[in-house]
């Protein structure tokens, strides 16, 4: 890269505009960057354009109704945000959430990790270049946990399942039979990938030692999930600070060593694997038993006091910070979400990179604008 | 990770905590030990720690720089309103080594919204004060970037997250002595 920026002929620096309305922005986001020649020198990212105002919102409604919020922040991974904040409102009510109901909350997120990873790695392979089969191959995995997912709380997205206190009716009785059927080809689509993608030569070119972003520099940009484990940060927060039962689980957090664009992407094909093992021994410890606390009536009152709760979301943290005011409904509410910190560190990947590269690095970080922009 | 091992770490930071407390006593207006009890497998805001905005930087600065607390993370920045009492700033900080939590929070009184910022600390606090300047009308001292960020780039006269700011606009109604519906 340093030979071609020295060499003696001299190009124009000229911005070019990407986005807001361009289908490898995931969303509606933009970048202007700096180029010179074929090489970026800067870049600058635009987000807000899907800012709605959620945590105000929040500010205006109920406890039950700030559940919906939730969905349509992330709306890849619902149940992983829901999960955040019922844990954050069940906090600060000190209310006893049911066995059966931790452990159906505990296999719903990871198969919504498993489906947001799917979706990863569909349109990554599209960023790549490799445009059609890998993405509907994912799709069609996609679509069956989704389909599972309906069946359960009724909707494809905005599911509104949980509930502060448990969750809103218990699962249907084929419950294990459709996860078992749901993870069979969830593990035959996680090979499909494997083999489309990992060792096809022209998506190592494009992937290895692109985007680069050391152990160092990915902590202080606050990034978290598995965009800070693939620069080696043995980081995640179900072990580091087990929630729901995750200490009862055995799974292996993944890492990568180069922090490149491969190693953001073979970590969430690797961690796919371990979610499909955890949501296995969650449904052999799965126990009957009523599925929402006693404590939990419809119109929630939190006594006063503030609460920060984390979950590990596909994307890295989800944290909610809540504080209330003992009113029922909070008198702030703060997402924060991984995204939005993954994606501060964009620039230290992209200036040094070529034009196609920004899109596969923008594509390896994983973002949701509207869980960037809340 | 068991309970033992979380009671330990806990104990390691109280202990550090002592050390930091006398070193910094005149800077620390109210300190606030929140013990996560052994039950209890997520800690609510552990720890919490107020500081005069005066001393923020250099105390966020210590928390990083000392090798005892490595405080290498910035999990979130925000702020609180409320309303005529001024408003609250939050940092969640986090050691990624030692597993620690500590919650920073300055206070800003509604006459002098001005605070250090702490992008020369941990680079990732860039967006989180951008976010928390346009929504709260703060203003970071020596911000590298403070444009507006999820905003309209024209829109810094109007704070949304405050308290004052009504989340519908006043609707006037033309050529009728309607009470004007507010939201709240």
């Amino acid at each position: 890269m340093d030979k071609i920026s020295n060499q003696e002929i001299k190009t124009q620096e000229i911005l070019v505009n990407m986005g807001p309305q361009h289908p490898s922005t995931h969303g509606v986001f933009r970048m202007v960057l700096s180029v010179d020649g074929e090489m970026i020198t800067d870049v600058t990212p635009y987000i807000g354009y899907l800012h709605r105002g959620a945590e105000k919102l929040c500010e205006t409604m109920d406890y039950r109704q700030g559940i919906g919020f939730m969905d349509r922040t992330e709306y890849l991974a619902n149940f992983n945000a829901e999960l955040s904040y019922v844990m954050a409102v069940e906090k600060l009510l000190n209310i006893e959430v049911p066995e059966r109901a931790n452990w159906i909350r505990m296999i719903l997120v990871e198969l919504n990790r498993l489906s947001s990873h799917f979706m990863f790695v569909g349109a990554f392979g599209v960023d790549t270049g490799v445009f059609g089969t890998p993405f509907l191959y994912s799709f069609r995995e996609r679509e069956r946990l989704i389909d599972f997912f309906e069946e359960i709380s009724g909707d494809r997205m905005m599911y509104a399942y949980f509930r502060p206190g448990g969750l809103a009716w218990d699962v249907p009785n084929n419950f294990e039979q459709r996860i078992e059927e749901v993870l069979h080809s969830s593990e035959q689509g996680i090979k499909d990938m494997d083999q489309l993608l990992t060792n096809n030569e022209i998506f190592l070119a494009r992937t290895k030692q692109v985007g680069i972003i050391n152990r160092d520099d990915a902590i202080d940009w606050g990034m978290s999930g598995p965009s800070l484990r693939a620069s080696g940060v043995d980081y995640d927060i179900r072990k580091a600070e087990p929630y729901l039962y995750y200490d009862q689980i055995d799974f292996n957090v993944i890492t990568g060593n180069n922090g490149d664009v491969f190693d953001r992407y073979y970590v969430r094909l690797q961690e796919m694997k371990q979610s499909i093992s955890i949501v296995k021994q969650c449904l052999k410890k799965l126990v009957d038993g009523s599925v929402l606390a006693d404590g939990a009536s419809r119109n929630l009152r939190t006594p006063p006091g503030e609460v920060y709760i984390r979950t590990e979301a596909p994307r890295g943290e989800y944290g909610i910070y809540l504080i209330s005011d003992g009113d029922n409904r909070p008198y702030r509410l703060k997402i924060r979400s991984a995204g939005f910190s993954n994606l501060q560190a964009l620039r230290d990947m992209v200036v040094g990179a070529y034009i196609p590269d920004a899109v596969v690095i923008l594509g390896s970080i994983d973002i949701v604008l509207g869980e960037v922009d809340r | 990770m068991t309970d033992n091992e979380n009671n330990s770490i806990n104990e390691n930071m109280l202990k550090i905590f002592d050390d930091l407390y006398s070193l910094l006593d005149e800077n620390i207006q109210d300190i606030n030990f929140k013990r996560i009890d052994q039950e209890e497998k997520l800690s609510p805001v552990d720890l919490i720690v107020v500081v005069k905005k005066e001393q923020i930087n250099s105390f966020l600065m210590q928390l990083k720089s000392n090798p005892k607390l490595n405080f290498n993370y910035l999990r979130c920045l925000t702020a609180i309103d409320y309303a005529d009492e001024g408003i609250e700033i939050v940092y969640q900080v986090y050691s990624i080594d030692n597993l620690y939590n500590l919650t920073v929070k300055s206070h800003l009184s509604n006459d002098d919204l001005y605070i250090d910022s702490a992008t020369n600390i941990w680079k990732g606090a860039n967006w989180h004060e951008r976010e928390t300047s346009e929504m709260f009308g703060v203003i970071f001292n020596n911000h590298p970037d403070p444009r507006n960020l999820l905003l309209p780039e024209d829109m810094t006269d109007v704070f949304p997250l405050r308290k004052s700011h009504p989340l519908a606009e006043i609707e006037v109604l033309q050529g009728e002595d309607i009470e004007p519906s507010v939201g709240s």
